[in-house]
């Protein structure tokens, strides 16, 4: 199982300064949110197409993700188009469909797949490493936030999910071996399932807490070193156009 | 013996730095929230109703019993945080503003919520199974409580089918899952806590 | 002056229960010692203890004969401990940020860490892989990336805890000539293992502790014999000398 969908290839796009990367996706996520005319939209939908295919990501490996939203698209736009009251479209047989409802519907779901496409290319063509590096850095200025605590745990998370399901599969096969299918109380079941996860892991974890220890770690620490040049500022630019027109 | 023990057990040193405390804080909160993660992932069939039983919110409510108020919330937090940043960490894999802030992004904000009013009161005091039991439904009320005006108002639902879609399937399943995380803390709990004690007496 | 010392370290957890008691042991610089012991033996225990994850309840350990208490991230850098399980060790997302870790944390400038990690990983044999996931190494590979973790605070004494656990015949062997390598490199090698055979040919003296006490300390043609009385596999035949005990060829 793959949790972060970062595909390596050599393009301007994965070559970005993730600072820069991460501030564009922003800006084009808020534009989304923003957009309220149809040539928001176009210009939008244009821009992170062409960021798509800039990045060069395999379409099979997005559909995954994009079957869900699929769905989850149609029913913001039914829904819309069903509740939404308003003058009947001529010329169509349904006559509960109002006209306004359907342009509502296709303005909700052509925001969700902007903003889609935006997280697709930005998770595609960044390294988690890069990623939690540029929070790291985004959060330094903010008072009271411990940034390097906060990256550390980023870290940590993404190492611990695959230790876990790796003891989860194993406890499942064992418990299978033991016909624990038999059992109809859920509670139980869940129990037999949550308990041992819980118990393995918290013990796993003090080991590492321990290692780290004994690495001397610390959250003074090495600094990532970020690298920006002319492209990463016009790809900046071109993103803060398009917010500008957005919303003015 | 014994009392030489216990003389030697007070004269121990005591000195833990707050490094040391807040390392094993910053490694069980990344635990917690790669649980919710996992949690989110995995699906029990329940014998009744369609809807399958997830586990993530199980892991928040055990996250909020566990680490209480302040690194319960860190944890959830963490978890939000990294399913906007576009980290497939929600439900069956998905992520992003899109869901965050979609029909479902109630229950999502929800949990912090959950946590926050579970860390709170469980926290509060000597523990008990009751206090325990009652900072469980208070944080589940407050959950839906979020969660299904959300997706009334993002669908365009009335309250009767907002209620059919956002409620009712899930109850059965948040009344195992209470029952669950009741248990948990009861055998879990105390020697987790023994563990937090001696790391940071040691 | 011993390398690193330990004068009557004791340490009782918190529910009474003695883990180590009275432990009095000098290492000299260059050692490579064995210390066996059943499990339950207080091995594990004592080894963090000589880096001061745990604090003793009484006693102290010197380094270069100060308090390892001193300076204690001066006495983690020079005392390197790979843990039995590489899992709970491994931190980073591949195996260089992994082998980063341990300089990161001393705040060395970017162009010393990729330089130290490099050298670790040229020194552990796993520069070919320093961009895969740590996840997808084979058991031997993970034993050697956690030493090349430690290598990279440059230690002078390195302590594996049960580094055999859970390897397979070629992980052994690879396990074992990283060891050897390390020794020969000038390190004091300091191995907790219940598994003689797999290495005792190649240690300077044997140390074995039982329920916590210290109850032999030897050349290790002295000590084997008197190991099954501590629940430690005797594993000479009849004739055979300590030389044979090794998985090497």
């Amino acid at each position: 199982m793959t949790f972060f969908h970062y595909i390596h290839r050599d393009t301007v796009l994965h070559r970005m300064d993730g600072r820069f990367k991460l501030l564009c996706m922003l800006l084009l996520s808020l534009s989304a949110s923003f957009a309220s005319q149809l040539q928001h939209y176009l210009v939008l939908l244009f821009v992170v197409t062409l960021a798509l295919l800039i990045a060069k990501l395999p379409f099979k490996a997005l559909l995954k993700d994009l079957k869900f939203f699929g769905i989850l698209i149609l029913i913001v736009f039914v829904v819309n188009a069903f509740n939404i009251p308003g003058d009947p479209i001529p010329n169509f047989p349904i006559t509960s469909i109002s006209l306004q409802g359907v342009i509502t519907g296709l303005r909700f779901a052509a925001r969700l797949t902007i903003i889609i496409i935006v997280c697709a290319v930005l998770t595609g063509t960044t390294p988690l490493m890069t990623l939690r590096n540029v929070i790291e850095w985004y959060l330094r200025p903010l008072p009271f936030v411990p940034e390097v605590r906060i990256a550390t745990m980023i870290n940590l998370t993404f190492m611990l999910i695959p230790l876990i399901f790796d003891n989860f599969a194993e406890m499942m096969k064992a418990q299978k071996a033991r016909c624990v299918e038999l059992r109809k109380n859920p509670i139980k079941r869940i129990n037999f399932i949550v308990f041992p996860l819980l118990n393995q892991t918290l013990r796993r974890v003090d080991e590492i807490a321990y290692a780290m220890e004994a690495r001397c770690y610390s959250e003074v620490r090495t600094r990532a070193v970020f690298k920006s040049n002319k492209i990463d500022w016009l790809l900046l630019a071109i993103c803060l156009s398009v917010f500008l027109f957005v919303i003015l | 013996m014994s009392q030489n023990q216990s003389s030697n057990l007070t004269d121990m040193p005591t000195n833990t730095t707050r490094s040391s405390l807040n390392l094993r804080m910053t490694v069980y909160v990344s635990l917690f929230t790669a649980l919710i993660i996992i949690g989110g992932y995995i699906s029990v069939p329940l014998p009744f109703g369609p809807v399958p039983i997830v586990l993530a919110d199980l892991f928040v409510m055990v996250t909020g019993l566990f680490l209480g108020f302040k690194w319960g919330l860190t944890s959830v937090a963490l978890y939000l945080s990294l399913g906007a940043l576009g980290l497939p960490v929600f439900a069956s894999g998905t992520s992003g503003l899109a869901v965050l802030f979609g029909p479902t992004g109630g229950y999502l904000f929800g949990y912090l919520l959950l946590v926050a009013s579970v860390g709170f009161i469980a926290s509060k005091g000597k523990q008990s199974i009751i206090r325990n039991l009652i900072a469980l439904i208070i944080g589940n009320m407050l959950l839906y409580a979020i969660g299904v005006p959300w997706l009334k108002t993002v669908m365009n639902f009335g309250w009767a089918g907002a209620l059919a879609a956002g409620l009712t399937p899930f109850l059965p399943g948040t009344v195992i899952k209470i029952t669950v995380a009741v248990a948990l803390s009861r055998v879990l709990l105390p020697r987790f806590k023994q563990t937090l004690l001696s790391a940071s007496v040691k | 002056m011993a390398l690193l010392e330990t004068q009557d370290l004791t340490h009782i957890f918190p529910d009474g229960t003695v883990a180590i008691q009275n432990i009095n042991l000098k290492f000299n610089e260059g050692e490579f010692v064995v210390i066996a012991g059943a499990n339950g033996s207080g091995k594990t225990v004592f080894a963090r203890h000589l880096n001061g994850l745990l604090k003793p309840t009484k006693g102290k350990v010197l380094i270069d004969g100060e308090p390892i208490t001193k300076n204690i991230v001066e006495t983690r850098k020079k005392v390197g401990l790979v843990f039995q399980d590489p899992d709970s060790q491994i931190v980073g997302q591949t195996v260089a940020e992994d082998v980063a870790f341990g300089p990161e944390n001393l705040n060395l400038p970017v162009d010393q860490v990729e330089a130290v990690v490099k050298e670790s990983l040229e020194a552990v044999g796993l520069s070919r892989l320093s961009t895969r996931s740590p996840h997808t190494l084979s058991g031997g590979e993970k034993r050697r990336l956690a030493i090349a973790g430690i290598l990279a605070m440059r230690p002078k004494i390195i302590i594996l805890d049960e580094p055999f656990t859970g390897l397979d015949y070629p992980g052994v062997v690879q396990v074992l000539k990283q060891i050897i390598q390390l020794h020969k490199t000038g390190h004091t090698i300091l191995l907790i293992t219940h598994e003689l055979e797999k290495i005792l040919a190649h240690a300077d003296r044997l140390v074995i502790l039982h329920k916590g006490k210290l109850v032999e300390d030897g050349k290790p043609e002295d000590v084997i014999y008197r190991s099954e009385n501590y629940g430690v596999r005797m594993p000479l035949r009849d004739g055979e000398k300590v030389a044979a005990l090794t998985w090497l060829k």
